[in-house]
């Protein structure tokens, strides 16, 4: 469902050309549980936000269900972001003036979703991923953990294709990082969400079923359970 | 939500919003002051004009107003009289004789313009018997003068001392007569005082061989608003020969001051706005230089440019209405209390007589100047988020999320 041919990213840094993505060519299916692993600086972040539509490549493309992402307009990757894909970030994931059951709906009102159903579909899945307590909470009163599955549930509550986390597990304690690798894991299985995740930690690699291995910018292994 | 968001990240900081609040408040309180004391000022000026002298409407002989000459007396005073006080609305008449003249005592003369009234009458047309401070409104003697104040003092006069007063009588011939100062006024305009001295209709006729003519014939309206409207159906009464004018008319230089208050606020408004758009720019960059990756993130999670731009926009429309209430209410209540009380500006009352205008100046609170600075203001507001908005969008989704 999504393809990346070719894809190289150089970046200027003050006038210096850093290679950050050289010649990668990928496919990835529905329903896969893949993890981009590699050493600090390998080109994980800057290949996941290529495929979420955040940036733009230097060089080659990307394929999102045969459509050519370089092909579309700002709002209309906007339109794909919001309706295809779920982002969870490291940190600072939700809108701080805004309760967990706010920031989950948020997506859903930039659909135009009507009130109540947003509200239907937002308690349900905060019920779902056993958070309903942090509902009226705003993020600087609740943990790490909780926010990063507030994050997912606004990720995950617009039924996206794809799901892209940059190490979403980073800032957590391995204890809780587990318990959202569990829950990642269980919506990849229930709903059929694919996740594509990048990690550090060689206990969440573990996690993954596809493993894609990245230094200097290239893909120097690819396998999958 | 969208308001819910932008009214929540309004008090995220609350010192800087108070900061934005602040500028607004004093803005709009600086407005509606400015704006009252202009309209307060000029209008003073024209209702002291319009009585202190002109009234709301004079009637003459056609021609009149250009050249005051003797000669250019009433036709058919006894007719128009009568017409005049058949017509609704006239509230009071008054017959003037008027001439230019010269006024000469042993060592000094002065030209003035000499107003022959019937006491009575001027009493119900104008203010000048309330402004005599020495001596009286005229005793009903033969030969009696008011004088100012201002104008005794140059000639070195005083009350009860006798004066000759010359013209230029109706057959050509130099009419002069022996006047004695019964009366001193003064008047809030020191440029009409030098210059205008009253006596009695009676003997004005008679120094000038009037016989029973006069020059004009002033009018008070019952309706201030309705000045125009009887001015026109007087003229159509009285037909072409006579001319009616009202003070409009009469002091354009006042009328056409009155007009261009709006020009002036107009530059107080660019002065404020400005200093405005400069403070609101500043801390909205701030502001949005603080929430980049919060931005970022909600363009990635699919938040439209147009959408986020209207999120800041909202936020400076909410402390635009906000200041500006709090702003209206602070300024309406400092301006209407000042048109109560006054705001006296006695240091520099020498100056503003010369302006005809009293030391006390009462603003005028016109709703219509609250609502457009209100209007203007948030506006700026707008206008001044703007920039930091466009720059909030400028960025990628991933340079924003970079920041963290
Ligand atoms: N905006 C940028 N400007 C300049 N260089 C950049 C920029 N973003 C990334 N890079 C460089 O590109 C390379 C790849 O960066 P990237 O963030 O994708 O690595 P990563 O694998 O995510 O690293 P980490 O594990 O530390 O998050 C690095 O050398 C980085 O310094
Ligand atoms: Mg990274």
């Amino acid at each position: 469902m999504i393809k990346v041919v070719n894809l190289k990213k150089i970046y200027q840094d003050n006038g210096v050309p850093v290679k950050a993505l050289d010649n990668i060519n990928l496919d990835f299916e529905k329903r896969e549980f893949t993890v981009i692993a590699g050493p600090s600086g390998s080109g994980k972040t800057t290949l996941l936000n290529l495929i979420g539509a955040l940036d733009l490549p230097t060089e080659g493309k990307v394929f999102f269900e045969g459509e050519d992402l370089s092909l579309k307009s700002k709002s209309e990757l906007a339109e794909l972001r919001l309706y295809k894909l779920g982002f969870v970030f490291q940190a600072f994931n939700l809108i701080p003036v805004l309760t967990a059951l706010e920031n989950v709906e948020f997506t859903m009102i930039l659909m135009g979703v009507p009130e109540e159903e947003r509200h239907e579909r937002a308690y349900a899945i905060l019920e779902e991923l056993k958070i309903a307590e942090l509902a009226n909470k705003r993020p600087n009163e609740m943990s790490g953990g909780q926010q990063q599955r507030v994050a997912v549930a606004r990720a995950i509550v617009t039924n996206p294709s794809v799901v892209l986390a940059d190490e979403p597990t980073a800032n957590l304690d391995s204890d809780t990082g587990t318990q959202l690798m569990n829950l990642m894991e269980k919506l990849n299985r229930d709903k059929n969400i694919t996740f594509i995740f990048s990690s550090h930690d060689p206990v969440v690699i573990e996690r993954g079923r596809r493993h894609i291995i990245l230094r200097d910018g290239k893909v120097v292994s690819d396998t999958s359970k | 939500m969208f308001l819910k968001l932008a009214w929540r990240n309004i008090w995220r900081n609350k010192k800087r919003s108070v900061i934005i609040l602040i500028s607004i408040v004093i803005g709009i309180i600086a407005i509606i002051f400015f704006e009252a004391l202009s309209v307060g000022l000029v209008n003073q000026m024209l209702d002291n004009q319009i009585s202190i002298h002109t009234a709301h409407i004079q009637v003459h002989k056609h021609g009149f107003n250009d050249e005051k000459l003797v000669q250019n007396y009433l036709p058919n005073v006894e007719e128009v009289v009568v017409n005049l006080r058949k017509i609704n609305k006239v509230k009071f008449i008054s017959r003037r004789v008027i001439s230019y003249g010269l006024i000469t005592t042993a060592e000094n003369s002065s030209g003035i313009l000499i107003v022959g009234v019937v006491p009575e009458e001027e009493r119900n047309i104008t203010k000048i018997s309330e402004y005599v401070i020495e001596g009286n409104y005229f005793l009903k003697n033969k030969n009696e003068i008011l004088i100012s104040k201002r104008l005794a003092k140059s000639l070195g006069i005083s009350l009860n001392e006798k004066i000759v007063l010359l013209a230029s009588r109706v057959d050509g011939k130099v009419g002069s007569e022996l006047f004695r100062v019964v009366g001193i006024f003064q008047t809030p305009n020191s440029a009409f005082d030098k210059s205008t001295i009253y006596i009695n209709l009676r003997d004005a006729q008679e120094m000038l061989g009037l016989g029973n003519n006069i020059s004009e014939i002033t009018i008070i309206s019952t309706n201030v608003n309705e000045i125009m409207m009887l001015k026109e159906n007087i003229a159509h009464k009285l037909g072409p020969n006579y001319e009616v004018l009202s003070y409009r008319e009469l002091i354009p230089s006042l009328v056409m001051q009155q007009e261009m208050t709006g020009s002036w606020m107009l530059i107080i408004y660019v002065i404020i706005g400005l200093a405005m758009i400069f403070g609101i720019i500043n801390t909205f960059l701030m502001s949005v230089f603080e929430r980049i990756n919060e931005f970022g993130v909600l363009k990635a999670i699919g938040m439209h440019n147009r959408k986020l731009f209207l999120m800041i926009i909202y936020e400076a429309i909410f402390l635009g209405i906000l200041g500006s209430f709090i702003g209206s209410v602070l300024g309406l209540t400092l301006v209407i209390y000042l048109s109560k009380v006054g705001l006296n500006f006695a240091v520099f009352a020498e100056g503003l007589s010369a302006w005809g205008i009293a030391a006390i100046i009462y603003p005028e609170v016109e709703l219509t100047g609250v609502v457009k600075a209100v209007i203007v203001i948030i506006v700026i507001s707008v206008l001044a988020s703007m920039y930091p908005a466009l720059k909030a969008l400028r960025l990628q989704p991933v340079q924003a999320i970079r920041h963290i």
